[in-house]
């Protein structure tokens, strides 16, 4: 069952365009990754999924429904979290604060998915009335995926979990992220990390200059002889 | 290069020197008039502990307006991301519609319906002799407090509406700019309906007042002190309650803190702008009228001169932080006030401002710096 089909996707910033017919799926329960050199519009595809450039044509259609033109506060409630790269948390907000915000669309803080977020990130549980922004970037990084995760959306947007984290939290990042997806959760995550992603990824997306280049599984990519010389730093 | 660099780092030092100076020589002056204070108090005689007392009160007084309106400004600064020079006419504006259903209550049946409303434009009706007070005309004073500031906050609306809402992606500057025009609109909008004419509003004489004593005297305490009193601190912890409990302040703060993240985290920014306004603003509006209940007075250009003196207090509070603009204006209000211990009452504005760049220089983000909690 096919939950996102971007199909010929034309996007960008204003009048400068970035991505050129852009095609992707994500499955259901689906994990994909999306990878490339700088500058290729990896956040550019993530961010016109969530509404975030401007519109220039194609399609971007998530569980039926066309999503292209819709706001944010939309997309949410169609079942689509985004972790943006940087300054993802409310810094001078609590941790438990942060989490409410994730919420923000519901009436009401669902304490079970309040909860279930403390039970997959312990330290935000332990750190709850701890403001934000004095936590350390890898802790940020979970707050932020839970803060995503408080409505169990159907996918998840990822742009560069692992962005400055020290290296044994890389791992445990992709390990959570492993966990999120085996609960059901679709993922659709840029990295730069890229051999690691595509070893944990069902699929992945070779994405150059706005265009796709290579589409195939993950071990397929990483055994792909052309992607590794020219992506993956042989 | 070298050279350069060298040249570079001398002059660096050369301002943190002149800085350091600065401070130490203003820290000399403020030991000098403590002293003087305490000779004053205790050797001389020529200062009394209740002219102290009388002063701290008056100071904490205007402090509390000023803070009150300081909180307005503040929010609006940090969430919409400019400096709002109309702020002071918004403050203008619904003092006068709120003080002309104050006048219509208290006056009804003594005078014409619209000359009433207008608070009296025309110079046929003497707030003075309508007996207008907390204690004689509750009713008039409490809906009129309340009208200030839904007028306020439908000034703020459509002001908005009319101008900021086009522009909201712009830079601050063009803001601040538009805001200037907002402001000169407003106050002259106002000067045409309501006349430039300085009116009286109540009569001191009537509002009850008791004397509290005080070493050496006594300080006198009257009911719209009390009014202010209760209204302002009873509204700064309204609005505490607000931002740190409930859904909407959270939210505020979030916007606050980070405008893109909150679009994506689902807080539908554009009804918080609004929710900003109409806090801000009813506070504001509260802030004017209340200030006009204890002055006594009401011109169409108060306002306007507040605002100088409100932006002072936010900005040496911390821009952005509502505890900063409280913390802001008591600092304000009470400099003012104090500095006529030393120096003539023509200077108090001065001595504000004084204080506002002393602080600035030892603490260049405010006082509640890094802890903007809208």
């Amino acid at each position: 069952m096919t939950l996102l089909n971007i199909s010929e996707l034309d996007a960008g910033y204003g009048d400068l365009q970035i991505l050129e017919d852009v095609d992707m799926t994500v499955g259901d329960a689906e994990y994909v990754t999306i990878v490339g050199p700088n500058g290729a519009g990896k956040s550019t595809v993530m961010k016109s999924v969530f509404g975030l450039t401007t519109y220039m044509g194609g399609s971007v259609d998530f569980a039926g429904d066309e999503i292209s033109q819709l706001r944010p506060e939309d997309i949410i409630h169609k079942g689509i979290g985004y972790v943006p790269q940087n300054d993802n948390v409310f810094g001078t907000l609590s941790v438990r604060e942060n989490l409410e915000m994730g919420a923000y669309i519901l009436d009401e803080v669902p304490q079970d998915a309040l909860d279930a977020v403390f039970e997959r990130f312990p330290i935000l549980d332990e750190r709850q009335e701890q403001k934000a922004g004095t936590m350390s970037g890898g802790q940020q990084q979970m707050l932020a995926m839970g803060r995503a995760l408080m409505l169990d959306p159907d996918l998840l947007l990822l742009d560069e979990p692992s962005a400055g984290l020290a290296p044994d939290l890389v791992q445990e990042m992709f390990d959570k992220i492993d966990e999120i997806n085996e609960a059901g959760t679709a993922i659709l995550m840029v990295e730069q990390n890229a051999k690691e992603a595509l070893r944990r990824c069902d699929r992945g997306y070779v994405l150059v200059q706005g265009q796709n280049r290579f589409v195939d599984s993950g071990d397929a990519l990483l055994n792909d002889e052309e992607v590794r010389q020219e992506f993956l730093g042989g | 290069m070298r050279v350069r660099m060298e040249l570079q780092t001398i002059d660096t030092r050369g301002q943190i020197t002149s800085q350091r100076l600065l401070i130490a020589g203003a820290a000399f002056i403020g030991v000098l008039m403590v002293l003087s204070l305490l000779w004053g108090l205790f050797v001389s005689g020529s200062i009394q502990f209740s002219r102290l007392g009388t002063l701290v009160w008056d100071g904490l007084m205007r402090g509390l307006v000023i803070g009150l309106a300081g909180i307005g400004l503040s929010m609006t600064y940090s969430i919409l991301n400019f400096a709002n020079f109309g702020h002071g006419d918004y403050i203008t504006s619904g003092a006068f519609v709120g003080w002309g259903v104050t006048y219509l209550i208290a006056g009804l049946g003594t005078a014409e319906l619209g000359e009433l409303l207008l608070v009296g434009a025309s110079g046929n009706v003497y707030g003075p002799q309508l007996g207008i007070g907390i204690t004689q005309t509750p009713v008039a004073v409490i809906l009129g407090l309340i009208v200030a500031s839904l007028a306020t906050i439908a000034v703020a609306l459509i002001v908005d509406r009319l101008v900021f809402k086009s522009m909201r992606d712009e830079e601050g500057i063009s803001l601040l700019i538009a805001s200037v025009g907002v402001a000169f609109a407003l106050r002259y909008l106002i000067a045409f309906v309501y006349t430039q004419s300085n009116r009286g509003t109540t009569n001191a004489s009537l509002v009850p007042d008791w004397s509290v004593p005080l070493v050496d005297g006594t300080l006198a305490v009257d009911a719209h002190d009390l009014t202010l009193l209760v209204a302002s601190v009873g509204l700064m912890l309204g609005v505490h309650v607000l931002m740190q409990r409930t859904k909407l302040g959270k939210a505020m703060r979030a916007m606050a803190d980070n405008e893109d993240l909150a679009l994506v985290t689902g807080i539908p920014t554009e009804s918080v702008v609004r929710w900003t306004w109409i806090i801000g603003g009813g506070l504001t509006g509260a802030a004017g009228y209340l200030l006009v209940l204890w002055r006594g007075t009401l011109t169409f250009n108060f306002g306007w001169l507040l605002l100088l003196l409100i932006f002072a207090a936010v900005i040496l509070g911390g821009i952005g932080s509502i505890y900063g603009a409280i913390l802001g204006g008591l600092v304000i209000g009470l400099t003012m006030t104090l500095s006529q211990i030393w120096i003539p009452t023509d200077f108090a504005r001065a001595a504000a401002f004084g204080i506002m760049i002393l602080i600035l220089l030892v603490r260049p983000e405010g006082l509640f710096a890094g802890r903007s909690t809208a």
